[in-house]
């Protein structure tokens, strides 16, 4: 049994260890602490997640612990108190299509996140109007040709019910106008990088998605009614497709939620990390 | 083969120790003891821990999920085709009708197969083939399902698309495909052993009264494996009902009814995965979904009953 007594010795060192160098580590001479939870939107993660490891480095004293799911998992993570911060891809103090307005909450925007149209690589029309995208999605288009491309069906790929980017494509992008489920050529993915993967290997498939998943051969942005969907054209106004990034937080935000929200907000931010993660900041837009 | 060999080999490795050391005789008796009693409330401990933790799942899923009746008719529920959660229509009977043709679809292309590879191992390949087949069936048990899924998706979706002529390939066709693989060496390695465990006397005695071989496999063999072979498909469909992420991929997770292979369709596990993350908590929608999980539950518990139940009949 000499190896058990061993191994004992073992365990209980590296927990000191460890329990010691936990402890140790949370060092700092400004007085700004708390604990911040961030839930939330899936799109606005990776800026939260950046944003979290810098304030931290400034405000060591402050945890911030951030997941994502489902949008509208942020502001319900706030109303039941489990979150500060409630991050989602729709003011969600108002009502949007399919999700009523969370009471009390206030919406910080942090970031413009643009969306884009795509295509597989086989579909040659490379313009569509807000028109005919209505009439592909309710499924009263079915065919390319019917659009100025190839004689070919239309697949459509589509987020489930829910998605803050599916909110947001029906609302800017048709118009306020349905998605239609049909008997074929029509699919529904959980993800933007599930979206991707299926556009990407179904030919005639159409789909939308943020505008920073773009890359690649086998996928490509098609023009909104004439407008190329970039960064510069959402910007200086022509492209209409985009939302806002938002922060709810229960109330006006105080304490180290403010000051981190503040921070996110903030021109260095913004301009820097931000722009990085091929977000665009908020101050650009008027 | 090797298991009762390892075993004997430690016991009897057990048995010596306390002979080589005469002077320690007693206290290590003791010290067994102890060691025994400690080992014996430790395991206790994992068994009552494990049984807490199932009655945990059951309880706070079944809570969840009886709230859905609050607001939704149980004829809805069961009956119902239309799933809209957000016109507040949540017919779930197009998911369990899905799930069970997917099921079916499943074990009649996978049952065949599978059973005919397990007599293949058992009765008729020579030793150095069951050497090779045995062990890579065993690897492919532990294949995550999510590479399944991605195979599915990338390899098989393509092929559907030519071969159908359909703009997706997506649907219950290419979801049982995908879960025949899986299941697959599940059914045919519990099989063979079942076939295994017959009895040469069984063989003997029927070609003794001159069967071929295919009679003797087919009049002799199999129905006294029967209820084995019967053990591993429930294995198999239990597995195939319960897998998500395999069938996610290829399914076209559309929430209605599957009219033909190729219809994007949706069965009770994928709609759960795609729609929970997007639903609120406090919603019927939410209840709704857990629901369905109870009900997957339910049916899991059902057939692993019917294992027992099966397995026992065979033993008397």
């Amino acid at each position: 049994m000499n190896w058990l007594k061993k191994l004992s010795l073992v365990a209980v060192a590296s927990a000191v260890l460890l329990s010691t160098t936990i402890s140790g580590s949370a060092w700092a001479k400004d007085d700004l602490k708390g604990k911040i939870t961030v839930n939330g939107s899936t799109a606005l993660l990776p800026l939260t997640l950046q944003a979290a490891k810098e304030f931290q480095k400034l405000h060591p004293k402050v945890k911030i612990a951030a997941s994502g799911k489902g949008s509208v998992t942020g502001p319900q993570a706030v109303k039941k108190g489990i979150a500060q911060i409630g991050a989602c891809d729709w003011d969600a103090s108002t009502d949007v299509p399919g999700f009523k307005a969370f009471d009390g909450q206030v919406a910080n925007k942090v970031a413009v996140i643009p969306f884009a149209t795509i295509v597989n690589k086989s579909v040659s029309v490379d313009n569509l109007t807000t028109e005919q995208l209505k009439g592909i999605f309710a499924g009263k288009i079915t065919n390319w040709k019917e659009v100025g491309g190839d004689d070919e069906d239309i697949v459509v790929i589509t987020r489930s019910f829910g998605s803050g980017t599916r909110v947001n494509y029906q609302a800017k992008a048709l118009g306020g106008g349905d998605i239609v489920k049909k008997e074929k050529n029509y699919k529904e993915v959980g993800s933007s990088g599930d979206m991707k993967t299926a556009v990407a290997t179904t030919p005639n498939a159409i789909g939308y998605i943020d505008l920073t998943y773009i890359s690649g051969k086998d996928i490509k942005a098609v023009k909104h009614n004439g407008v190329e969907a970039s960064v510069e054209n959402v910007i200086n106004g022509k492209y209409k497709i985009w939302s806002y990034g938002y922060y709810m937080t229960k109330g006006q935000p105080t304490g180290a939620t403010k000051a981190f929200i503040e921070y996110v907000q903030s021109k260095k931010f913004q301009e820097g990390s931000l722009k990085k993660l091929k977000f665009i900041p908020i101050s650009a837009m008027k | 083969m090797n298991l009762p060999a390892q075993h004997t080999v430690s016991h009897a490795g057990a048995a010596s120790k306390p002979q080589r050391d005469p002077h320690g005789l007693t206290a290590g008796n003791k010290r067994a003891r102890l060691m025994d009693r400690l080992f014996k409330n430790y395991f206790l401990f994992s068994i009552l821990a494990l049984c807490l933790v199932l009655a945990m799942v059951v309880f706070f899923i079944g809570r969840t999920a009886i709230l859905t009746f609050g607001e939704v008719s149980l004829a809805e529920f069961f009956f119902s085709l239309n799933w809209t959660p957000e016109e507040d229509q949540f017919g779930a009977a197009l998911f369990i009708i899905n799930t069970l043709s997917l099921t079916a679809l499943t074990m009649v292309i996978a049952v065949p197969i599978s059973v005919g590879m397990a007599i293949l191992m058992a009765e008729i390949s020579p030793n150095w083939l069951k050497k090779i087949i045995r062990p890579l069936l065993d690897l492919l048990v532990g294949i995550p399902s999510i590479v399944y899924g991605y195979l599915g998706l990338t390899v098989l979706l393509p092929f559907l698309r030519e071969l159908s002529g359909e703009g997706l390939g997506d649907g219950l066709l290419a979801a049982a495909l995908v879960l025949t693989i899986m299941i697959l060496p599940t059914i045919s390695r519990i099989s063979d052993d079942a076939i295994s465990a017959v009895p040469k006397k069984y063989r003997d005695a029927s070609y003794a009264l001159g069967s071929t071989r295919l009679q003797t496999i087919f009049k002799a063999v199999l129905p006294a494996a029967g209820r084995g072979i019967v053990a591993a498909i429930i294995l198999g469909m239990t597995r195939a009902i319960g897998e998500t992420m395999a069938v996610v991929m290829v399914i076209g997770n559309t929430p209605q009814l599957a009219k033909s292979l190729f219809a994007p369709a949706s069965v009770l596990t994928s709609n759960i995965v795609m729609q929970i993350s997007n639903v609120e908590f406090e919603s019927t929608w939410n209840y709704s979904l857990h629901m369905m999980a109870f009900l997957l539950l339910l049916i899991s518990f059902a057939l692993i009953l019917l294992i027992r139940y099966v397995g026992r009949k065979r033993e008397v």
